[in-house]
């Protein structure tokens, strides 16, 4: 009985060994070693995920360091401050782990995010506000703020956001997009306080807005191609 | 042969988008009546809610002893939040102001007052009791307007929107229904919507309550900091240089790029990638916003901070940095005024700093010219009298005095204490002349800096 069991026991072992010897190949840990293009694994695949959570799109997480990935960390690069060489090395990869981490209280427990307001407000930023200069989106995270706090509207986020026919972008499905770095920025910015707007509750485009109740609204001023009105 | 195999062909194409079509008309029904259900829910939660709001308050009116008082009062909070939720889901055509919205957010937050006052000892005035009793008076018909809408639903078959003009409407062939709704005559709604806007208009003609709290009516407000006396446009536009050449850009010649409206409206000036507005009354600079791009970085942030202080003495200004926060190229700066001691949050102006080479990329002094007034300090406890009143096991790291702003546009004068309690870091604010505690802020920290939550 034992002398059968044996040599499947051998190869169960050997087989172990060489997955295990395998995995360490596939599941090498992010900022191991310098990625760049052409690279491919489970490394780039997180490297993949870590950029598309800022907001730098990578076309599909697919573990494959092409063009899309390659041009999305030089956008990192570049609005990081770091040198723009389209390399993920040491320390490029360290700020992008260090950007994507928790927060954590005073005496270092981490406690999620915090930011699904946020990401909830880029989302609506992105949409609303694509090509827009950044001043200009910032404003529009501040609109929906000061609709927070001005009684005539819903009092969350997201019940301000997804309020029927408020923003066209709930509408056509462009909210659920990923948002981009700028608009991450800019509802970072607004949500501490930033508003560029002057306190408006509204906006819209002059060039594609025939609405007579958004045109009698007292305008405050104009960014880029939206007016803010109160 | 050919034309046996043709309409072969053609029948099986002609079977398979039949079912693709019934396919495509099933799945458009179930969305059909999953948005409906949806809407359903929306109304009938909100109908429930307003109807237990009514109760409640007539409960909270009549209720003498204090505990009762507390109950039916928060009730009637929470229950407003909660229609004001629900109101908000229900389809409209279009998003504006809504006094549904307004009534509901006041009623919740002015009895949330009332309710916190007694729960802390308080009393409520006969002017409370009226105001409170006001409220019920007008919520009675919207109540039953409501109600009514839903008995509607079921016997005349409400749409939820008034559908849009049909062709025929549209060539001008049966204008009548459009002209009726236009002249606003209250002609009976033929959905639900237009049921509510109806109610929204009857509420908009009444006048509004007047009580404090967070969400009361604001009145216009007028910036309290802006200096005297109006500048013309020429003279923001040596303004906006002065300010530009102390920024890095030595004469620069700005475009005008329109005015802008309201308390601190100006003019917009436009140089290269940056944005500059100057106020009209004052002509000081409220706005400013570098977008250029930035090379990569060679200071630190504590250099960044030395460059903020050293920018703000360079424009004038005579502040207190209190926060950073980190956003990539640049960071950006909370500075505050701090007189005897006492740091006055309101009168706040933020900086960012460029990375790349300490240059200023962005500036805001808006909240600063907004509230900036010469402010009276009440009688306060002593250090020693207000660390007492804290609770036990708290240990303070930091304390001082500050002015911090309340709901609405009022500013209290508090002990701040930043202090450690199981584990975590809070920044506690005491009311400086009673020892209340107002406001409790939990800090939390991010990748980005520290945040209060």
């Amino acid at each position: 009985m034992k002398l059968h069991i044996r040599p499947w026991g051998m190869v169960i072992t050997i087989g172990l060994l060489l997955s295990i010897a395998l995995s360490g190949f596939a599941y090498a840990a992010l900022g191991d070693r310098l990625l760049g293009r052409g690279s491919k694994g489970s490394e780039v695949t997180e490297l993949q995920k870590k950029l598309v959570q800022l907001g730098y799109t990578v076309g599909t997480v697919d573990g494959k360091y092409g063009s899309k990935t390659e041009d999305a960390i030089r956008r990192f690069q570049k609005e990081h401050g770091l040198r723009v060489d389209g390399l993920a090395g040491t320390q490029t990869i360290k700020e992008l782990k260090r950007l994507t981490g928790q927060s954590t209280n005073a005496s270092g427990k981490a406690v999620g995010y915090k930011n699904i307001d946020t990401n909830l407000l880029a989302r609506a930023v992105s949409a609303e506000a694509r090509g827009e200069p950044y001043i200009g989106q910032v404003a529009v995270a501040a609109v929906i703020l000061n609709r927070i706090k001005d009684p005539a509207f819903p009092k969350t986020v997201a019940d301000i956001i997804y309020q029927p026919r408020a923003f066209s972008s709930v509408d056509d499905g462009q909210i659920n997009l990923t948002p981009s770095a700028s608009s991450i920025r800019a509802a970072q910015e607004a949500i501490s306080g930033s508003d560029p707007s002057g306190g408006a509750v509204f906006f819209f485009n002059p060039a594609k807005t025939s609405n007579k109740y958004i045109w009698s609204r007292p305008q405050i001023k104009q960014i880029g191609n939206h007016m803010f009105t109160k | 042969m050919h034309r046996k195999f043709w309409i072969g062909a053609l029948g099986l194409a002609l079977l398979i988008s039949l079912g693709w079509g019934w396919n495509e008309y099933r799945l458009a029904g179930e969305y059909r009546i999953a948005a409906e259900n949806n809407n359903r829910r929306a109304l009938n939660d909100f109908a429930s809610h307003l109807d237990q709001v009514e109760t409640d308050m007539a409960k909270g009116n009549v209720a003498s002893n204090p505990a009762q008082k507390i109950l039916y009062l928060s009730q009637v909070s929470s229950k407003s939040d909660a229609a004001l939720k629900d109101f908000a889901q229900i389809p409209a055509q279009q998003t504006g102001l809504s006094y549904v919205g307004q009534f509901l957010t006041q009623s919740g937050d002015f009895t949330r007052t009332l309710a916190q006052r007694i729960a802390g000892g308080g009393t409520i005035s006969a002017e409370e009791e009226k105001t409170l009793s006001d409220m019920h008076e007008r919520l009675m018909p919207v109540n039953q307007q409501v109600q009514d809408l839903i008995l509607r639903m079921d016997t005349e078959k409400l749409v939820w929107t008034d559908p849009d003009p049909s062709l025929r409407q549209r060539l001008g062939l049966g204008t009548q229904v459009a002209e009726a709704a236009a002249d606003g005559s209250e002609a009976p709604s033929k959905s639900v919507r237009s049921g509510l806007d109806q109610l929204d208009a009857s509420l908009q003609k009444l006048p509004p309550f007047s009580y404090t709290g967070e969400y009361a009516t604001r009145v216009v407000e007028k910036p309290l900091g802006l200096p005297a006396g109006d500048v013309t446009r020429d003279q923001s536009l040596e303004r906006a240089r002065e300010f530009l050449n102390k920024a890095g850009y030595a004469d620069a010649s700005p475009e005008f790029a329109g005015e802008s409206q309201g308390p601190l409206g100006g003019y917009i000036w436009n140089f290269k990638e940056s944005y500059l507005e100057v106020s009209r009354q004052g002509g000081v600079i409220t706005l400013y916003r570098d977008q250029r791009s930035i090379e990569p970085k060679t200071l630190s942030i504590e250099e960044a901070s030395n460059k903020a202080k050293a920018i703000l003495q360079s424009l004038g200004w005579q502040l207190a940095i209190t926060s950073s926060e980190e956003f990539g190229s640049y960071v950006q700066f909370d500075a505050v005024v701090e007189k005897d001691g006492v740091r006055i949050y309101p009168d706040k102006v933020r900086l960012m700093i460029a990375l790349d080479n300490g240059q200023l990329v962005g500036f805001d002094a808006s909240p600063f010219y907004a509230f900036h007034h010469e402010r009276i300090f009440p009688t306060k406890l002593t250090m020693e009298q207000a660390v007492r009143k804290l609770r036990p096991n708290f240990q303070v790291l930091e304390s001082r005095l500050a002015v911090i702003a309340k709901s609405g546009n009022q500013e209290v004068y508090c002990y701040e204490f930043r202090g450690r309690y199981q584990g975590e870091e809070y920044l506690i604010y005491m009311n400086a002349s009673n020892g209340a505690e107002e406001k409790i802020q939990r800090i939390i920290k991010t990748p980005r800096g520290e945040y209060l939550k």
